[in-house]
Protein backbone atom coordinates (compact mmCIF):
# COMPACT_ATOMS: atom_id res chain seq x y z
CA UNK A 1 0.00 0.00 0.00
CA UNK A 2 1.53 3.38 -0.51
CA UNK A 3 2.70 6.03 2.05
CA UNK A 4 -0.13 8.17 0.78
CA UNK A 5 -2.76 5.74 1.55
CA UNK A 6 -1.72 5.06 4.89
CA UNK A 7 -1.83 9.01 5.95
CA UNK A 8 -5.00 8.79 4.91
CA UNK A 9 -6.09 6.20 6.46
CA UNK A 10 -4.84 7.84 9.50
CA UNK A 11 -6.67 11.02 8.74
CA UNK A 12 -9.85 9.41 8.57
CA UNK A 13 -9.19 7.48 11.92
CA UNK A 14 -8.34 10.77 13.92
CA UNK A 15 -11.45 12.06 12.53
CA UNK A 16 -13.73 9.17 13.48
CA UNK A 17 -11.92 9.76 17.17
CA UNK A 18 -12.57 13.22 17.15
CA UNK A 19 -16.51 13.18 16.22
CA UNK A 20 -17.30 10.23 18.96
CA UNK A 21 -14.87 11.30 21.68
CA UNK A 22 -16.93 12.87 24.95
CA UNK A 23 -15.32 16.38 24.89
CA UNK A 24 -16.84 17.21 28.20
CA UNK A 25 -15.51 14.27 29.95
CA UNK A 26 -12.18 15.21 28.54
CA UNK A 27 -11.89 18.63 29.69
CA UNK A 28 -12.99 17.36 33.30
CA UNK A 29 -10.10 15.12 33.50
CA UNK A 30 -6.65 15.74 35.41
CA UNK A 31 -3.89 17.56 33.57
CA UNK A 32 -1.72 14.33 32.45
CA UNK A 33 -4.97 12.41 31.87
CA UNK A 34 -6.73 15.25 29.53
CA UNK A 35 -3.12 15.79 27.82
CA UNK A 36 -2.71 12.27 27.19
CA UNK A 37 -6.89 11.35 26.45
CA UNK A 38 -6.23 14.44 23.24
CA UNK A 39 -2.61 12.80 21.96
CA UNK A 40 -4.73 9.57 21.96
CA UNK A 41 -7.45 11.19 19.76
CA UNK A 42 -4.74 12.94 17.90
CA UNK A 43 -2.24 9.58 17.07
CA UNK A 44 -4.57 6.39 18.56
CA UNK A 45 -1.23 5.49 19.97
CA UNK A 46 -2.20 4.00 23.37
CA UNK A 47 1.09 3.48 24.92
CA UNK A 48 2.67 6.73 24.77
CA UNK A 49 -0.58 7.86 26.11
CA UNK A 50 -0.37 6.27 28.64
CA UNK A 51 2.77 7.51 29.89
CA UNK A 52 2.14 10.52 29.59
CA UNK A 53 -0.71 9.94 31.86
CA UNK A 54 1.25 7.89 33.94
CA UNK A 55 -1.23 4.78 34.06
CA UNK A 56 -0.46 1.36 32.76
CA UNK A 57 -1.61 0.91 28.67
CA UNK A 58 -4.74 -1.21 30.63
CA UNK A 59 -5.86 2.14 32.78
CA UNK A 60 -5.48 3.92 30.02
CA UNK A 61 -7.41 2.17 27.86
CA UNK A 62 -10.29 2.27 30.71
CA UNK A 63 -9.60 5.83 30.26
CA UNK A 64 -10.43 5.83 26.59
CA UNK A 65 -13.39 3.81 26.92
CA UNK A 66 -15.18 6.08 29.15
CA UNK A 67 -13.86 9.33 27.12
CA UNK A 68 -15.74 7.04 23.74
CA UNK A 69 -12.71 7.42 21.83
CA UNK A 70 -13.02 4.25 19.44
CA UNK A 71 -10.01 2.54 19.36
CA UNK A 72 -9.90 2.41 14.88
CA UNK A 73 -8.35 -0.39 13.62
CA UNK B 1 0.08 -21.42 14.53
CA UNK B 2 1.48 -19.47 16.87
CA UNK B 3 1.23 -15.85 17.48
CA UNK B 4 2.70 -12.92 20.03
CA UNK B 5 0.40 -10.21 20.89
CA UNK B 6 0.66 -6.71 21.85
CA UNK B 7 -0.69 -4.59 24.75
CA UNK B 8 -3.16 -2.80 22.49
CA UNK B 9 -5.01 -5.92 21.18
CA UNK B 10 -4.55 -8.15 24.26
CA UNK B 11 -6.56 -5.54 26.80
CA UNK B 12 -9.29 -4.82 23.87
CA UNK B 13 -9.14 -8.42 22.90
CA UNK B 14 -9.55 -9.67 26.83
CA UNK B 15 -12.96 -7.57 26.88
CA UNK B 16 -14.72 -9.02 24.53
CA UNK B 17 -17.51 -12.38 25.26
CA UNK B 18 -16.34 -14.45 23.09
CA UNK B 19 -12.46 -13.69 23.84
CA UNK B 20 -11.67 -17.38 24.17
CA UNK B 21 -12.43 -18.29 20.30
CA UNK B 22 -8.34 -17.09 19.97
CA UNK B 23 -7.12 -20.19 21.42
CA UNK B 24 -9.08 -22.04 18.28
CA UNK B 25 -7.32 -20.17 15.76
CA UNK B 26 -3.88 -20.22 17.51
CA UNK B 27 -2.49 -23.20 19.12
CA UNK B 28 -0.28 -21.15 21.82
CA UNK B 29 -0.41 -16.74 21.85
CA UNK B 30 2.60 -15.56 23.35
CA UNK B 31 2.61 -12.65 25.55
CA UNK B 32 5.56 -10.46 26.36
CA UNK B 33 6.48 -9.76 29.75
CA UNK B 34 6.43 -6.21 28.98
CA UNK B 35 3.03 -6.36 27.60
CA UNK B 36 2.27 -8.44 31.56
CA UNK B 37 3.50 -5.81 33.44
CA UNK B 38 0.55 -3.46 31.58
CA UNK B 39 -2.34 -5.60 32.75
CA UNK B 40 -3.44 -4.57 35.92
CA UNK B 41 -7.46 -5.35 36.26
CA UNK B 42 -8.89 -8.34 38.20
CA UNK B 43 -11.06 -9.80 35.15
CA UNK B 44 -8.38 -9.28 32.35
CA UNK B 45 -5.64 -10.31 34.67
CA UNK B 46 -7.04 -13.57 35.48
CA UNK B 47 -8.10 -14.54 32.08
CA UNK B 48 -4.28 -13.71 31.55
CA UNK B 49 -2.98 -15.95 34.14
CA UNK B 50 -5.89 -18.84 33.88
CA UNK B 51 -4.84 -19.12 29.83
CA UNK B 52 -1.43 -19.50 31.02
CA UNK B 53 -1.93 -21.85 33.53
CA UNK B 54 -3.84 -23.97 30.68
CA UNK B 55 -0.56 -23.25 28.19
CA UNK B 56 -2.94 -20.98 25.71
CA UNK B 57 -0.67 -17.46 26.61
CA UNK B 58 2.80 -18.03 27.05
CA UNK B 59 5.04 -15.80 28.38
CA UNK B 60 7.84 -14.22 25.79
CA UNK B 61 11.34 -13.35 27.30
CA UNK B 62 12.41 -10.61 25.59
CA UNK B 63 16.14 -10.86 25.42
CA UNK B 64 19.28 -8.60 24.96
CA UNK B 65 19.45 -8.76 21.57
CA UNK B 66 16.21 -9.00 20.31
CA UNK B 67 15.42 -5.44 22.53
CA UNK B 68 18.41 -4.76 20.40
CA UNK B 69 16.93 -5.03 16.98
CA UNK B 70 13.47 -4.01 18.22
CA UNK B 71 15.36 -0.32 19.08
CA UNK B 72 17.34 -0.30 15.70
CA UNK B 73 13.46 -0.79 13.74
CA UNK B 74 12.01 2.15 16.34
CA UNK B 75 14.44 4.02 14.61
CA UNK B 76 14.02 3.04 11.24
CA UNK B 77 10.31 3.68 11.58
CA UNK B 78 10.88 7.43 12.41
CA UNK B 79 13.33 8.08 9.33
CA UNK B 80 11.70 7.10 6.65
CA UNK B 81 8.86 9.64 5.48
CA UNK B 82 5.20 9.36 6.31
CA UNK B 83 6.17 5.85 8.46
CA UNK B 84 4.39 6.05 11.39
CA UNK B 85 6.62 5.82 14.66
CA UNK B 86 6.65 2.08 16.22
CA UNK B 87 7.66 2.20 20.34
CA UNK B 88 9.65 -0.58 22.09
CA UNK B 89 6.70 -2.99 23.09
CA UNK B 90 5.03 -3.06 19.26
CA UNK B 91 8.61 -3.38 17.66
CA UNK B 92 9.61 -6.51 20.37
CA UNK B 93 6.26 -8.16 18.64
CA UNK B 94 7.42 -7.43 15.54
CA UNK B 95 10.85 -8.30 15.36
CA UNK B 96 9.39 -11.45 16.91
CA UNK B 97 7.02 -12.21 14.38
CA UNK B 98 9.83 -12.10 12.00
CA UNK B 99 12.51 -14.02 13.33
CA UNK B 100 10.02 -16.67 14.32
CA UNK B 101 6.96 -16.49 11.94
CA UNK B 102 4.46 -15.95 14.62
CA UNK B 103 1.60 -14.08 13.92
CA UNK B 104 1.89 -10.58 15.24
CA UNK B 105 -1.60 -9.47 17.17
CA UNK B 106 -1.93 -5.84 17.31
CA UNK B 107 -4.15 -2.62 16.89
CA UNK B 108 -1.16 -0.25 16.08
CA UNK B 109 -1.16 1.24 13.15
CA UNK B 110 2.82 1.89 12.86
CA UNK B 111 3.29 -2.00 12.92
CA UNK B 112 0.80 -2.50 10.06
CA UNK B 113 2.55 0.56 7.95
CA UNK B 114 5.96 -1.15 9.37
CA UNK B 115 4.86 -4.40 7.81
CA UNK B 116 3.81 -3.27 4.75
CA UNK B 117 6.66 -0.82 3.89
CA UNK B 118 9.77 -1.95 5.59
CA UNK B 119 11.32 -4.68 3.04
CA UNK B 120 12.93 -7.00 5.73
CA UNK B 121 9.32 -7.17 8.00
CA UNK B 122 7.64 -7.51 4.96
CA UNK B 123 6.80 -11.19 4.81
CA UNK B 124 5.18 -10.88 8.66
CA UNK B 125 1.59 -11.93 9.17
CA UNK B 126 0.10 -8.69 10.69
CA UNK B 127 -3.06 -9.11 11.92
CA UNK B 128 -6.20 -7.07 13.98
CA UNK B 129 -8.78 -8.00 15.88
CA UNK B 130 -10.47 -8.25 12.48
CA UNK B 131 -8.10 -10.51 11.03
CA UNK B 132 -8.40 -12.82 13.85
CA UNK B 133 -12.15 -12.66 14.17
CA UNK B 134 -12.33 -13.38 10.26
CA UNK B 135 -9.92 -16.34 10.96
CA UNK B 136 -12.54 -17.63 13.47
CA UNK B 137 -15.33 -17.49 11.08
CA UNK B 138 -13.97 -19.13 8.42
CA UNK B 139 -12.39 -21.96 10.10
CA UNK B 140 -15.58 -22.22 12.49
CA UNK B 141 -14.24 -21.69 15.91
CA UNK B 142 -16.95 -18.86 15.91
CA UNK B 143 -20.32 -20.24 14.33
CA UNK B 144 -22.67 -17.85 12.79
CA UNK B 145 -24.63 -17.26 9.98
CA UNK B 146 -24.47 -13.68 10.42
CA UNK B 147 -21.29 -12.20 10.89
CA UNK B 148 -21.79 -8.76 10.78
CA UNK B 149 -23.13 -9.20 14.29
CA UNK B 150 -20.43 -10.80 15.83
CA UNK B 151 -17.87 -7.70 14.21
CA UNK B 152 -21.05 -5.27 15.73
CA UNK B 153 -20.30 -7.70 19.40
CA UNK B 154 -17.00 -6.78 19.38
CA UNK B 155 -16.74 -3.22 18.45
CA UNK B 156 -19.98 -2.83 21.44
CA UNK B 157 -17.85 -4.85 23.92
CA UNK B 158 -14.27 -2.82 23.46
CA UNK B 159 -15.35 0.65 22.19
CA UNK B 160 -13.71 -0.52 19.06
CA UNK B 161 -14.28 0.68 15.25
CA UNK B 162 -13.44 -1.22 12.26
CA UNK B 163 -12.52 0.60 9.35
CA UNK B 164 -15.68 0.58 6.90
CA UNK B 165 -13.83 -0.11 4.29
CA UNK B 166 -12.05 -3.04 5.63
CA UNK B 167 -14.81 -4.35 7.18
CA UNK B 168 -16.91 -4.68 4.25
CA UNK B 169 -14.50 -6.70 2.52
CA UNK B 170 -14.24 -9.25 5.02
CA UNK B 171 -17.50 -9.51 5.52
CA UNK B 172 -17.85 -9.79 1.99
CA UNK B 173 -15.13 -12.37 1.67
CA UNK B 174 -17.37 -14.28 4.66
CA UNK B 175 -20.36 -14.29 2.37
CA UNK B 176 -21.99 -11.81 4.89
CA UNK B 177 -24.19 -9.52 4.62
CA UNK B 178 -22.11 -5.72 4.59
Amino acid sequence: MAASRWLELEREAREVRRRMADWDFIRRQPLRVRLALEYYIETGDLYVASRIAGVTVEEMNELRVRANIPNVA
Amino acid sequence: MFAVADTCFLIDWARWRRRDALFGVFRTVFVPESVLGEVRSEATLSWVVESMAQGRLSLFTETPDLIEEARSLVERTRLVPGLRGVDLPEAVCLVAGRRWRYVVLTENRGVLMAADILEEYRGVRVWRALEVIAAALRSGVIASSRPAEVFAEYEEDTKHFFPRRDLEAVLHELGGEA
